[in-house]
């Protein structure tokens, strides 16, 4: 008898611990609601307007705080609208556990490319494109800037933080101590590369742990390969991933592993934890090809060392006809969207146009920061700044981070395979298999 | 006089009925609300496609479940999990019982170490995360510089896909074993000192004392801490999310990863559904294939 007790007394404690642990699991879909309850308010009462977004630290904080304020202060729609920030890295689950329980806020910042995609279709974005015309913002931003706000034919978002594109930082002592110069080509870069490996150089500062860097270089090399058709074609379901530009990008990134052009361990550093930085800062490595954000970084951590930086952006390709002014980066980088109708909508949407208002803008600039303007190089003095608005206003066309533009599951495989290859785990081709199959299930999925 | 005893017996037997539920009340309803209804839920939504975030969901029947089967990830996740599982088990408990026979045998010495050999467990694993990464980076970090002192180049030990996952572990096993110290030392108070004693004074040396006395007695507590480390390491999710989110490739990613990332990375709400579902089914069914085992063991003493 007792046995038996203690045998249902053991079942019933193995079940609690089963279930306590599935709890965690299903607290995944589950814990939303109490989320959002204790969590902060998602949509105003009347005429009050909810903004959500990320600016928790100086100087983006500022920045929302004055052009709120200036809306604030000079509307008279009689509404209100009121910042609720959330520090980055918890802010998109945030958002979508907010939406899972339908409570989007009324203007809510995004990243735009797949997950504000997904947001439009699940019907959390209101197309803003009669609003975007009538307004002053069409002669105010960059072309390139409204192009990632548009989904299908309409415009979702106001682009309005920051232009950053993906090129190469190098420093330039190291770069005369070895007489080398700018290279114009792949082939040049490939000899600039040799040159610091016979020095015990690295000629990459590269932190992949966190993916989505060394992703740069994926995007970069298959956008001098074939420039931009292969990828929207395999977007489109027209072309393929196993496409001849992408198994370059993939060859070259082996082959220069193998040559010791990144980092050892190169898929254990961190980007969030300035790894990459460290080794340029050591000097220990001469090149960073990462997105224009770094110049602010940079300056933050060492003004002194800033002034050993040039930039130069990703040479072309000898013998291709790809476009080598095409840009790969983010015009804007934060997008707002809507959720509201007509009079508010109006009214969150006059909201949005405050962070094109001049006064704005040169606070930006002031803070080290690159807006989507048109004629932003004429109020930006840093000279790196000025090389990449240089780029975007002269680029034939602006690619979207490519984990930033796919819809978010092929994301996610693009990311890991092209970490595998810079782990030389994955051979190039079965790479593009993979990014094709997922693109595929994706495009079946979303066809039925 | 006989009826009225009865009928006393029979008020009080009633009366810590009501008491009872009354008291269990609470935590059942909290039990149902947080426990038992997100569960049943989970196996709901893993019907559905849904991205998670959209009003509408479609039904796809057990489309989600096939591709669970179907899906070589998942199953290499699972075999992870296994790998954690296993080597806990047989760091954590051995190391564990090992530091708490010392403490126990040491005495009034050891409470110093009683104290050092704990601190981990206070730590919050993404501390510990953040920490290990620093420790182990390849460039500037302990083993590197280590490795350097003798002339040797950087060790790259959480990028190398060889490596990852037995690093991983090694730091869960630093974050965990102090637990199962602490255990062992409970479970080695609950043995009376006249045993001790008895053992003692019939010539036992400390060595024949553990062996013959201490770890018999002991058995018992060692099972279910094997069980508590066996589902503890089948859910595992957070120092792995720091230290190298499942990568790379899949070389750490573990079901509660790859669950997550479906859930709230690839917007696969319904999918995700699906894999918390097979860890439920999966857990379920090696914890009691463990206590049928375990139980069996005890049957035949």
């Amino acid at each position: 008898m007792k046995k038996r007790v203690k045998k249902i007394a053991g079942l019933l404690m193995a079940a609690t611990m089963v279930v306590s642990l599935a709890a965690g699991c299903g607290a995944g879909t589950e814990s939303d609601s109490a989320e959002t309850t204790s969590g902060e308010k998602t949509s105003g009462d009347g005429k009050e307007i909810v903004f959500w977004n990320i600016g928790t630290e100086e100087v983006d904080k500022a920045i929302y705080d004055k052009a709120i304020d200036l809306y604030n202060s000079t509307t008279d729609s009689g509404y209100t609208v009121t910042s609720v920030p959330t520090q980055n890295d918890t802010y998109k689950e945030k958002l979508i556990i907010a939406m899972s329980s339908g409570e989007c806020p009324d203007m809510y910042l995004s990243w735009s490319g797949g997950p504000m995609n997904e947001y439009i279709k699940s019907g959390y974005a209101q197309p803003i494109t009669d609003l975007f015309n009538k307004s002053e913002l069409p002669d105010r931003l960059m072309d390139a800037a409204i192009a990632q706000a548009k989904y299908k034919d309409d415009i979702y978002a106001v682009p309005f933080m920051n232009v950053s594109l993906s090129g190469i930082y190098y420093n330039k002592d190291l770069f005369a101590e070895h007489g080398l110069e700018v290279p114009k080509t792949i082939g040049e870069l490939e000899k600039v590369c040799d040159t610091f490996v016979e020095n015990g150089i690295t000629p990459f500062a590269l932190a992949n742990s966190t993916k989505w860097t060394g992703s740069m270089y994926f995007m970069n090399l298959a956008a001098r390969k074939g420039g931009l058709e292969p990828f929207n074609d395999a977007v489109a379901g027209t072309g393929t991933f196993e496409d001849e530009s992408f198994i370059y990008a993939g060859e070259k990134i082996a082959e220069w592993t193998e040559k010791g052009y990144f980092p050892e361990g190169v898929n254990s550093l961190s980007e969030d934890d300035g790894q990459a930085r460290q080794l340029l800062y050591q000097e220990k490595a001469a090149m960073d090809l990462i997105g224009s954000w770094y110049t602010g970084l940079i300056q933050q951590d060492s003004e002194e060392f800033y002034e050993k930086m040039g930039w130069f952006p990703f040479p072309a390709l000898e013998g291709s006809d790809a476009d080598p002014s095409i840009m790969i980066g983010t015009i804007g980088d934060n997008f707002i969207s809507f959720n509201c109708k007509d009079e508010k909508l109006a009214a969150a949407f006059d909201c949005a146009t405050k962070f094109s208002e001049e006064e704005i803008v040169d606070f930006m600039v002031e803070s080290g920061k690159t807006p989507p303007i048109k004629g932003i190089e004429k109020k930006i003095t840093d000279p790196i700044s000025k090389l990449v608005v240089e780029a975007a206003n002269s680029a034939s066309a602006t690619q979207l981070w490519y984990d930033q533009y796919l819809p978010p599951a092929v994301a996610q495989v693009h990311l890991d395979t092209s970490q595998e290859l810079f782990g030389l785990t994955m051979k190039p081709d079965e790479a593009a298999k993979q990014m094709q199959e997922a693109m595929k299930e994706y495009l079946e999925e979303s066809a039925e | 006089m006989e009826k009225g005893v009865i009928s006393l017996a029979a008020r009080r037997k009633r009366e810590i009925h009501t008491a009872a539920i009354m008291f269990l009340l609470p935590v059942a309803v909290l039990m149902a609300i947080y426990i038992f209804y997100p569960i049943i839920d989970t196996f709901i939504t893993s019907f559905y496609k849904w991205n998670g975030i959209s009003a509408d969901k479609s039904m796809v029947g057990f489309r989600n479940w096939a591709k669970l089967i179907a899906d070589q990830n998942f199953w290499t996740a699972f075999k992870n999990n296994i790998v954690v599982m296993v080597l806990s088990i047989c760091i954590q408990i051995p190391i564990g019982l090992a530091l708490a026979t010392l403490i126990d045998f040491g005495g009034k010495r050891m409470t110093i170490f009683k104290v050092l050999w704990f601190i981990p467990l206070l730590m919050s694993s993404v501390a510990i995360g953040f920490l290990f990464t620093y420790a182990l980076a390849t460039n500037g970090g302990i083993f590197s510089a280590i490795s350097q002192l003798f002339g040797r180049g950087n060790i790259d030990l959480l990028g190398n896909p060889n490596t990852a996952l037995f690093t991983v572990i090694g730091v869960i096993a630093w974050q965990f074993t102090p637990f199962y110290m602490v255990y062992c030392m409970a479970a080695y108070s609950n043995i009376s000192t006249d045993v001790y004693e008895a053992a003692i004074i019939d010539g036992a040396n400390k060595g024949q004392y553990f062996r013959k006395i201490a770890f018999p007695l002991l058995t018992p507590s060692l099972k279910s801490a094997a069980i508590l480390s066996m589902v503890g390491s089948l859910k595992y999710f957070d120092l792995v999310y720091v230290m190298t989110n499942g990568g790379p490739g899949t070389s750490t990613e573990l079901m509660a990863t790859y669950m997550y990332k479906q859930s709230f990375v690839k917007f696969n709400m319904g999918y995700g559904s699906a894999v918390a579902g097979g860890m439920f089914i999966l857990i379920t069914v090696v914890s009691l294939l463990t206590m049928k085992l375990l139980n069996r063991d005890r049957g035949r003493e």
